[in-house]
């Protein structure tokens, strides 16, 4: 589903972010992503929805080769990928809904389709009571539930959540975490970059370690080993 | 879908003109001067080119011819005159009819009539009055008419067209100048205006701008928002300009009236005429000039 092949990323001048990635992620897969800070996890994220171009290597996408991508096809590789944040990137002048359906409406979908997705996934994140609400007037766990919520509106085959519980509470975080794996179950392969060593140990889950941009380790059934 | 992500852009555009209120109406201002001055600037243009007109259709030569002159002596003069390949055509006035329309340019005034009853004979001469065919050949004509030999012409009388007509064409041709360098300008702060206030809606939106990327809105749905503003500014600039520079016009028709007496010259009138050329091109320019302002915003400041 995901394949780096030596893939290396360079920030001018000379910050080595990426240097020679090599990484294969099976479809249906649920893999954590750990590292110390600036180590490139989020650099990797990038790297996926061509926020940020590899300078060398292959990245392939759903057998897509998306290292050479024309720019007009980005939207369409930015429609299969869900991204999530630490910081939600939710609209404040928006319900949660609003900004749940503001994803379906910018990409042209008619007020039928909109009308009809934007319930489901408030539904499958466990929101459809406060679809009415803002964002501040929701908890943080609420927020990034939200999120998920919009990553799902294209039912995308991959999802990316960097650091999502980076700003949650224990109890919010592992509904957070809780909720990941109700979509990988759903057969979304999810990418996930944290710090929190208590959700990784306990996720028993593929485990990729990496450090000064290269993987140092990457176990089936991982431990958080920094 | 096409369709409705154009109404989509159409509606984002309409709330940002609103979200941003007071810097959209600074930008439609602004326009709405450039615009005004633009067509102000026109309508001297055409006023100057119909006064031009005007005084070259009241150029003529008057040839006064003396008292005991015989019809016939006049007749034969007229003749000779109008078979001149210079003239457009000569005209007869007898005396009569001179003193005749001597009275009545003077209706309004009493104390000249009275002037003329107490003199108790007719003061005025029987005039040939010449119409050349060509302003430029005024000269030329002149030196033909001097070389008539009549001695039944009593005066002739020769304005010099062409030096008033230089004097014409010289401030007509500096207030073009002062006007065109002054409205490059306005059109430059325009652009720049603009420019700006595209460029601050852009930065006023750059949260959703960042939505909209992440979610895979395409390059030109982020994009076409700000275009739209900018043919929305325009518009509305237009029908402001409009609905001031008719009510301008109409204040200036009376005194363009009483300038081009006895001309038949309508402003307001020429602009109803021409209105789909004039303003059609306005707009049409105008938008030009702010999309390419707007999208050099767009480009710069909503990368991918
Ligand atoms: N736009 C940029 N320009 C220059 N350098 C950058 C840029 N983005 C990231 N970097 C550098 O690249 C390196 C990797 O950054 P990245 O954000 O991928 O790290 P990270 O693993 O996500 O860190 P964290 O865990 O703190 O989020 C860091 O040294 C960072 O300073
Ligand atoms: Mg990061």
């Amino acid at each position: 589903m995901i394949q780096f092949i030596n893939a290396s990323k360079v920030y001018p001048p000379d910050v080595k972010a990426l240097d020679k990635i090599n990484l294969h992620i099976l479809p249906g897969e649920f893999v954590s992503v750990v590292g110390q800070s600036g180590t490139g996890k989020t650099t990797l994220i990038k790297s996926l929805i061509c926020e940020e171009k590899i300078d060398e290597g292959q990245i392939i996408v759903g057998g897509w080769d998306i290292t050479n991508i024309k720019k007009s096809e980005i939207p369409t590789l930015r429609r299969q990928i869900g991204v999530i944040f630490q910081d939600f990137k939710l609209l404040p002048k928006k319900t949660l809904q609003e900004n749940v359906a503001f994803a379906l409406q910018v990409c042209g979908q008619p007020p039928k389709k909109i009308n009809a997705i934007v319930p489901q996934v408030l539904k499958i994140v466990g929101l459809e009571n406060k679809i009415n609400r803002y964002p501040h007037e929701v908890s943080g766990g609420e927020q990034q539930r939200a999120a998920i919520a919009r990553a799902l509106v294209h039912r995308p085959k991959i999802l990316l959540a960097d650091e999502p519980t980076g700003n949650l509470d224990s109890i919010n975080a592992d509904e957070i975490i809780e909720l990941l794996l109700k979509i990988n179950k759903f057969g979304t392969t999810v990418v996930l970059v944290t710090h929190n060593r208590e959700i990784v140990n306990r996720l028993k889950k593929r485990v990729i370690t990496i450090e000064t941009g290269k993987v140092v380790s990457d176990q089936a059934v991982g431990k958080y080993i920094l | 879908m096409f369709i409705i992500s154009f109404f989509r852009a159409i509606k984002f555009s309409i709330q940002d003109i609103f979200r941003n209120f007071w810097l959209s109406l600074v930008t439609v201002v602004i326009l709405v001067l450039a615009l005004f001055l633009i067509n102000v600037l026109l309508s001297v243009q055409i006023i100057t080119k119909s006064a031009i007109n005007s005084i070259k259709e009241k150029i003529d030569i008057n040839l006064y011819v003396k008292s005991d002159a015989t019809e016939n002596q006049i007749i034969a003069l007229k003749t000779e005159i109008s078979n001149l390949d210079k003239v457009k055509n000569a005209t007869y006035i007898s005396k009569a009819e001179a003193l005749e329309s001597f009275k009545d340019s003077h209706r309004n005034n009493p104390e000249i009539l009275q002037a003329l009853r107490e003199l108790n004979k007719n003061p005025l001469n029987a005039t040939i009055v010449i119409k050349p065919k060509n302003i430029e050949q005024y000269e030329e004509l002149t030196n033909e008419l001097d070389q008539i030999n009549n001695d039944i012409i009593e005066s002739k009388n020769f304005d010099n067209p062409k030096t008033m007509l230089a004097k014409i064409n010289t401030i007509t041709g500096k207030i073009n100048e002062v006007g065109l360098a002054v409205s490059l300008i306005f059109v430059l702060v325009t652009i720049l205006v603009v420019y700006n206030s595209i460029r601050v809606t852009i930065y006023t939106h750059q949260r959703e701008i960042k939505v909209m990327r992440l979610v895979g809105a395409t390059n030109w749905f982020i994009r076409a928002p700000f275009l739209i503003s900018s043919v929305f500014y325009t518009l509305i600039g237009l029908s402001i300009t409009m609905a001031i520079f008719y009510p301008f016009l109409t204040i200036l028709q009376p005194y363009l009236e009483a300038f081009f007496a006895g001309y038949n010259f309508n402003i307001l009138s020429y602009f109803n005429k021409n209105f789909l050329l004039i303003f059609g091109a306005e707009f049409v320019v105008a938008v030009a000039i702010n999309m390419i302002a707007s999208l050099i915003a767009v480009r710069k400041y909503t990368k991918i």
